[in-house]
């Protein structure tokens, strides 16, 4: 084959990639577009015959804009819970002097590892009990157990960059071990920090699985809202839902794609 | 502040990082602690410092027994091998740091940081005081270091390798300067380095680190000209290394027991069948090239299969020559145990001594 | 002893006991439910018993072999997908095609349980497009979106993202000299992929691999949007059921139990990960 036959299947081949690539992906979020906004749409006709906001504008009232509140609410409660409580674990964990180091690590990864859903059944049946069941404290405790992974390995990886030379220069001049972490530690990883909040928070406001056991009926969020719409065939109101709930995402992705690094991406597949 | 240690031990897994170390630090005086990566010098600065805590031993300040203090309660300051500025604090919060933790008024810690900053001649860099330590040079950032560490008055100085990220020019110059400093202000202070012309030139008292134990401690004049075993000499210097014993006459015998060291600078070359000089060991060799370094000329001779360093004024032409040494400048180690002996009697905190193994 | 070799003893202290919040949440809100969990799946009416595996056997042991099923030809999906598209990224740089194999990371799984549902199912949004640009009549219903061969698209379209990440991280990791050797005696891109990108990154790819299956194994959302509520089923959906609807506790530990079991994998490469 002559170099510019070669060359033209080059330029073919991978404009057929681009495509398949370009479909594939946008597709099936065009067509939640699509329905978002079909306010009339009799199958089989290929499009809507009615295109409109009108079931963007229900979001804003009523039970959907309850679940979107609650969700919020419950979010920024998880996430400044879990930043606190995972501060001086990571920061300990970072500098190796965690007492039971790698027991205390192991119990922060398994969650990871494990099946949610069969753990979260079980701790359903525990709330119950505790009366923690169908209430934002039981939400809010089961959306912990993935907010808390997330921090604690963000956190750790983020204190670790943060170089121990510059920790004992403080501690050398006097300063405690206290007073060194909040003006020299916490203050060089706060991007880190930043990166972590925003994790725990998405990750709150899309977790289903945990608050649909634990929460269901009383406690409603985004994602439960928008599975019981999507069962209900309410499909426009569903299609608005999933967009409201991937758009925080996708937006951090466009905008600080190039500041994420890879080891936090990989957390978000776990969403 | 006199600082004293005694039979320091530190294992990391199965290194001995510190193999009982035993030494005083004279109070006011400037110690430079030298000796090969890996000799436990670090080490021992981050004893001092309360960062790593001895497996054995005690450290004794002004006579007070510091070995379980933390690294606040010591009345020490460390300047870091890499600074260890704090990039997010202007060069002025960096070295208010140590004295806004002492609660000093706020109008004295400007003044001790204008002080600092003065002692280590940054004052009249324009508004240095509100830069961040990356928009300054390395010099620079070396020198805030050494004002942050002086501005608390520290009793004692630690400075780990304090010049080997800076290039060789701006590194000769801090070295006079940090001699003057602590010249001017009298502190206490211990510099580690592993360059053996830097710990020459600064110290005025020289200790050489191996393995973990100090191996000989002194003036840098004495060390160097006596050096007390074989890993000494060879460290301190440009020193050769000769198989052989002294016979009759002084002719060196090439053998493989003996080894006979002396510097570059000692060896005489002369021409080729010239009567040996009286008090000298001497030997026929061949030079077969010769560098000029700069301030020397330095011929490499051929002897047996070593090569010999002999440095002079005067460029030499290759061919045989004879090579000759004061006998004075000889530094005989051909009784092996002896060095050993002396290795032994430092580790057991004898290396104070200044008894001399130079045999003539 | 110093005041502040004291102070020092208590700051040490005090840094320990602030750890322990978040290790008892993890403790009373994980661990101790995974623990009740395993004890409740040899329990029933109050005896220590077997009964709870054997009416997963009898009911749902044709569910674990389809769950396998599904996950095993995502995995090869995902994989077959995921090597040459991270393999291409990494010889031939084409930024805009690697942002947008990342966007599904973002997409929650529920969302993508909802968007698949409705872009395969037979008269979804698919089948209409289909139809607009004639390549299916006008009313045509799609079979794909139903059963397995949807749930395998769906899953693969979520997971395809974080694999082509990983790998294309570690293709990156691969020195210039390797493939500019391999190019020197004529490779390809097929070649040079298969021959020194993948054997290179082999851990990578080992680890990727045993993180993907475990998530097919034992993804629920999607798989709960998805289905007709008739056939075979994935495990977890059959969990959710049995716990939610029959509020049978036993059965469902004994489901979860298995579900472990497949997940052993995982476990294992992060306990590794925490050893290092």
């Amino acid at each position: 084959m002559s170099v510019a036959g070669r060359s033209l299947l080059a330029v073919t081949l991978r404009a057929a990639l681009g495509t398949l690539v370009l479909v594939v992906i946008l597709g099936p979020l065009l067509s939640l577009v699509v329905w978002s906004l079909a306010e009339r749409w009799h199958w089989p006709a290929p499009f809507p015959q009615q295109l409109g906001l009108k079931y963007w504008l229900r979001m804003l009232q009523g039970d959907p804009l309850r679940a979107l509140t609650r969700g919020v609410t419950i979010a920024t409660i998880t996430t400044v819970l879990a930043l606190v409580a995972a501060l001086p674990v990571s920061y300990l964990a970072a500098r190796r002097r965690l007492p039971a180091g790698a027991a205390v690590l192991t119990l922060f990864v398994l969650p990871q590892a494990f099946p949610q859903l069969p753990v979260f059944a079980s701790a359903t049946v525990l709330f119950y009990r505790w009366n923690l069941a169908g209430t934002v404290p039981g939400v809010v405790l089961i959306h912990l157990v993935g907010g808390l992974v997330y921090a604690v390995w963000t956190l750790t990886a983020a204190f670790r960059a943060v170089g121990p030379e510059l920790e004992e220069a403080a501690l050398n001049l006097g300063a405690s071990a206290t007073r060194t972490f909040f003006r020299i530690a916490l203050p060089l990883a706060l991007p880190g920090v930043a990166a972590s909040a925003i994790l725990v928070f998405l990750h709150s406001l899309d977790e289903f699985n945990g608050t649909l056991l634990v929460g269901a009926p009383y406690v409603t969020t985004l994602p439960v809202y928008m599975y019981t719409a999507s069962l209900g065939y309410e499909l426009q109101i569903a299609s608005v839902t999933a967009l409201i709930l991937m758009a925080p995402g996708v937006v951090l992705l466009l905008l600080l794609e190039r500041f994420l690094r890879a080891e936090y991406l990989a957390f978000f597949g776990h969403l | 502040m006199e600082v004293r240690v005694e039979k320091l031990e530190k294992r990391f897994g199965r290194v001995a990082a510190l193999a009982g170390v035993t030494h005083t630090f004279p109070k006011g005086a400037l110690t430079a602690v030298v000796g090969p990566s890996g000799c436990g010098k670090t080490t021992l600065l981050r004893v001092l410092a309360g960062f790593v805590r001895p497996d054995q031993g005690r450290v004794w300040m002004d006579g007070r027994d510091v070995t379980d203090f933390p690294p606040q309660a010591r009345d020490c300051a460390l300047v870091f091998q890499n600074y260890a500025l704090w990039p997010h604090m202007t060069v002025f919060d960096n070295v208010a740091f140590g004295l806004r933790l002492r609660r000093l008024p706020s109008h004295e810690v400007r003044d001790r940081v204008r002080e600092a900053l003065a002692l280590v001649e940054l004052d009249r860099v324009p508004g240095i005081e509100s830069r961040r330590p990356r928009e300054l040079s390395g010099g620079q950032q070396q020198r805030v270091a050494l004002a942050r560490a002086i501005a608390v008055r520290p009793r004692l100085l630690l400075l780990d390798e304090p010049l080997s990220n800076l290039d060789a020019k701006v590194r000769h110059r801090v070295r006079v300067e940090i001699r003057a400093l602590q010249r001017r202000t009298g502190i206490t202070t211990v510099y580690v380095t592993h360059d053996q012309e830097e710990a020459l030139s600064i110290a005025d008292v020289l200790v050489v680190m191996e393995g973990g134990r100090v191996v000989q401690a002194g003036r840098p004049e004495d060390v160097y000209a006596r050096p007390r075993d074989p890993f000494v000499a060879e460290f301190l210097g440009s020193t050769n290394v000769l198989p052989g014993t002294v016979a009759e006459g002084g002719r060196i015998q090439p053998r493989e027991r003996g080894r006979l060291l002396f510097r570059a600078e000692d060896v005489a070359l002369l021409p080729a069948g010239s009567p040996p000089p009286a008090g000298a060991v001497w030997t026929p060799g061949e030079v077969v090239d010769c560098l000029f370094l700069g301030a020397v000329y330095r011929a490499y001779v051929r002897v047996g299969d070593t090569m010999v360093m002999a440095d002079g004024r005067e460029p030499v032409r290759p061919g045989q020559v004879l090579l000759a040494v004061p006998k004075s400048r000889v530094m005989d180690f051909s009784g092996d145990e002896a060095g050993a002996d002396l290795i032994e009697s430092a580790a057991a905190g004898e290396d104070r001594r200044t008894r001399t193994r130079t045999r003539t | 002893m110093s005041l502040a070799t004291e102070a020092h003893r208590w700051e040490r202290w005090a840094w320990v006991l602030a750890t322990l919040p978040a290790v008892a949440v993890l403790g009373v809100a994980f661990g101790l439910p995974l623990l009740q969990s395993l004890v409740a799946s040899f329990v029933r009416e109050g005896r220590v018993t077997l009964e709870n595996y054997a009416i997963v056997a009898r009911l749902y042991g044709r569910d674990v072999l389809y769950t396998l099923g599904v996950a095993g030809a995502g995995v090869t999906l995902t994989f077959g997908a995921g090597i040459h598209l991270a393999g291409y990224l990494r010889l031939r740089a084409w930024p805009w095609v690697e942002f947008l194999l990342k966007v599904p990371l973002f997409v929650p799984f529920v969302v993508t349980g909802h968007a698949m549902r409705v872009f395969l199912q037979p008269s979804g949004t698919l089948a209409l497009a289909l139809s607009a640009v004639g390549l299916v009549p006008s009313g045509a219903r799609l079979g794909i979106g139903e059963g397995w061969l949807g749930l395998v698209l769906a899953l693969t379209w979520k997971h395809l993202a974080l694999v082509v990440l990983l790998l294309v991280g570690a293709f990156r990791g691969v020195d210039d000299s390797y493939l500019e050797a391999a190019q020197g005696f004529g490779a390809g891109i097929l070649r040079q992929i298969w021959a020194v990108l993948v054997p290179m990154s082999a851990t990578s790819l080992a680890l990727a691999t045993v993180l993907t299956l475990t998530s097919m194994l034992a993804s629920f959302s999607i798989p709960l949007l998805m289905s007709r509520g008739s056939g075979p089923q994935m495990l977890m959906v059959d969990l959710y059921y049995r716990f939610g609807q029959h509020g049978d506790f036993g059965v469902a530990s004994a489901l979860g139990v298995v579900s472990y079991v497949m997940a052993s994998g995982a476990v294992y490469a992060y306990l590794r990960s925490v050893a290092r």
